[in-house]
C-alpha cells in the first residue's frame, strides 16, 4: 500500500523537477510567469547581468520610484546593452542623462510578453505601440519568433531571456537600447 | 436640449456595478490658484473635498439592485469616479443605464475633462533667461566670472540626444542640472529643470519652475507621505518638504497624458497593461477593453477607442 502512493505520486514529483529545471519562471503554456514578491527595482538588483543598470537607476534617483507602487514595465538592457552608456550615466554627474535614458525604457502598468503578443494578433502586421514614460511611443513588432520593439527615433532592440513579473510591474529584458545615439 | 446634472450616489453604485463605460471622472481640479511664477497651469492641491465628491459612493440602504448582483465581488472595491452627464436625471438605476448605454452610442452622454496634470508643451515651455546664479555668457549660462568646464562640458554632450524627443528646432544642452535650448545658431532659447539635474532629491525646487498638485486620488493610490506637499511636472510626482522647498522623494513617473471620457483613447496603449492585482476584474472582451494609466483604468471602446470610463484603483 505504502508503495503504491509512492509510485502513485512519482509523476507529480517528475512534473515538479521539471518545473525547477531552469524555466522556473516560463510557464509550459507561454503564459506569464506568476508575480514573484519582489519589487521592480530588486529584481534588476538580483540579476547579476544588470549590474550596471541597477547603477544607473540608484544614480539617477529612480530606486525609490521602482520600488514603489508603480506598476511600471521596465525594458531592462543587460550590461552588454547598456555599454559605454552604463558606466558614463552611473557617474554622479550624469543623473539627469540616467533619468532620461531610464525614463525612455519605462512604459505604464504590467506588461507581459504573452499581452505583447496577444496585441500583436490582434493588431495585423503594422505593429503596436505603448507609450513612455519620456513622452514616446514603443512600437513591438513580430520578427520570426521574435519581438521586436522600435523606438520613435528608430533604436531597435529584441526582448530577449526571461520576463520577470515583480510585485509592481514587469521586467522585460532587451538586448539593446531604446534611444538611439547620435 | 442637453443639460448636465451630477450623478446621485445611487445611480453612481448602479453605473459602477453594471458598466463602468458609464461614469467617469468629476470636475477635475481645475480651478486652482497660481503657484510660483505665476504659471497659468500652475494649481493648488484640491484640499476642500471635491475630490471626494466625485468619487461614486456606494448605495447605503441595504439593498442591492440587480446592476450589483451581476458585478464580480472584487470588482467593487475598485470606484469608478463620476462627473457629470448629459441627459434627464434617472429615476432609477436600470432605466438610467439604458439611457446612458444609448447616449453613449449616440457619442454625447459624458462630458468633462479628467485633469492630472498640465500637458508636456505647458510644462516645457521655456524658462527665459538663466537660472539663478548663473549669467549669460557665450549663448550660455555660467556662473559669473568662471571659465567653461570644456571637459565635463564635451562629457555632457555626448548623451545630449537623450532630449532629441523634447523636440523644436535647434537642440538641448544638459549643464549642471539644467536643460538647455538653443536656436539652430547657437542662441540660448531658454532653459528647463529636469529630473536627475536640478530636480533631484536635496536640491530646492526651482521657484520659477512649473508644477501641479496632483489628485487628491494620488495620494492613496500611490501611498504619498502626508510630510511632503507633493509636485507633478512634466511626467514626475515630487514630494516637497513644505519647510525648506527642497526635493524629498521622486514618487512616481507618469505618463502625464490627460485622457477623458468622450475621447478617442491616444496613441500608445495598444496593449493589454493592467496591474496583476485587477486582471480578474478588468478582462478585454470583444466590445470593452480596458488599459491602465497613472493610477486609473481606461474602458475603451475596441471598435471606436472611445474611452468609455475612468477608473480609479483602490488601494
Amino acid at each position: 500500500m505504502h508503495n503504491r502512493n509512492a509510485w502513485a505520486i512519482a509523476p507529480l514529483m517528475a512534473l515538479s523537477l521539471a518545473a525547477c529545471s531552469g524555466e522556473a519562471d516560463k510557464s509550459a503554456d507561454g503564459a506569464p510567469p506568476a508575480p514573484t514578491n519582489q519589487t521592480l527595482a530588486e529584481v534588476i538588483a538580483d540579476k547579476g547581468e544588470m549590474d550596471t543598470l541597477e547603477g544607473v537607476i540608484r544614480n539617477a534617483g529612480l530606486s525609490d520610484v521602482l520600488a514603489g507602487k508603480g506598476p511600471y514595465t521596465v525594458f531592462a538592457p543587460a550590461d552588454a546593452a547598456l555599454g559605454a552608456a552604463g558606466s558614463d550615466l552611473s557617474d554622479e554627474a550624469m543623473k539627469a542623462q540616467g533619468a532620461a535614458l531610464l525614463r525612455a525604457h519605462i512604459v505604464p502598468g504590467a506588461l507581459t510578453r504573452a499581452d505583447i503578443l496577444a496585441a500583436l494578433e490582434r493588431g495585423g502586421t503594422g505593429g503596436v505601440q505603448m507609450r513612455t514614460m519620456a513622452d514616446g511611443l514603443l512600437t513591438f513588432s513580430r520578427d520570426g519568433d521574435a519581438v521586436t520593439v522600435t523606438a520613435a527615433d528608430g533604436a531597435t532592440a529584441r526582448l530577449t531571456g526571461d520576463e520577470t513579473v515583480a510585485a509592481n510591474g514587469v521586467v522585460q529584458p532587451v538586448d539593446g537600447l531604446l534611444v538611439k545615439a547620435e | 436640449m442637453k443639460r448636465l446634472i451630477p450623478l446621485t450616489s445611487v445611480l453612481v453604485l448602479a453605473l459602477c456595478a453594471s458598466s463602468p463605460a458609464l461614469a467617469q471622472n468629476g470636475n477635475g481640479n481645475g480651478h486652482g490658484k497660481g503657484h510660483g511664477a505665476g504659471n497659468p497651469v500652475q494649481q493648488d492641491r484640491d484640499d476642500d473635498g471635491d475630490d471626494d465628491r466625485r468619487e461614486g459612493r456606494r448605495n447605503g440602504n441595504g439593498r442591492e439592485n440587480r446592476a450589483e448582483r451581476d458585478v464580480p465581488r472584487n470588482h467593487r472595491s475598485a470606484e469608478v469616479r463620476v462627473r457629470e452627464i448629459v441627459g434627464d436625471p434617472p429615476r432609477e438605476g436600470e432605466r438610467a443605464v439604458r439611457e446612458l448605454r444609448r447616449g453613449l452610442e449616440r457619442g454625447e452622454s459624458v462630458v468633462g475633462r479628467e485633469v492630472i496634470g498640465p500637458r508636456r508643451d505647458e510644462v516645457r515651455a521655456l524658462l527665459q533667461g538663466c537660472p539663478p546664479g548663473l549669467a549669460k555668457k557665450d549663448n550660455g549660462c555660467l556662473p559669473p566670472g568662471q571659465a567653461r568646464k570644456i571637459d565635463r562640458s564635451q562629457s555632457y554632450d555626448r548623451y545630449n540626444y537623450l532630449w532629441r524627443s523634447f523636440g523644436g528646432d535647434g537642440g538641448y544642452q544638459y549643464r549642471d542640472g539644467y536643460l538647455y535650448r538653443t536656436a539652430p545658431d547657437g542662441g540660448l532659447l531658454g532653459y528647463l529643470p529636469v529630473l536627475g539635474g536640478i530636480l533631484s532629491t536635496g536640491n530646492v525646487w526651482p521657484t520659477q519652475y512649473t508644477y501641479q498638485q496632483p489628485p487628491q486620488y494620488y495620494s492613496r493610490y500611490y501611498g504619498l507621505n502626508d510630510r511632503y506637499q507633493y509636485r507633478y511636472s512634466d511626467g514626475v510626482l515630487y514630494g516637497v518638504d513644505p519647510k525648506t522647498q527642497a526635493i524629498a522623494q521622486v514618487a512616481a513617473l507618469l505618463t502625464g497624458q490627460q485622457i477623458d471620457v468622450g475621447q478617442r483613447m491616444p496613441a500608445g496603449y495598444d496593449v493589454y497593461n493592467i496591474p496583476y492585482d485587477y486582471r480578474d476584474q478588468y478582462v478585454d472582451s470583444a466590445d470593452r477593453h480596458y488599459r491602465y494609466s497613472d493610477g486609473y483604468v481606461y474602458q475603451v471602446d475596441p471598435t471606436t477607442r472611445l474611452v468609455q470610463a475612468v477608473i480609479q484603483l483602490l488601494t
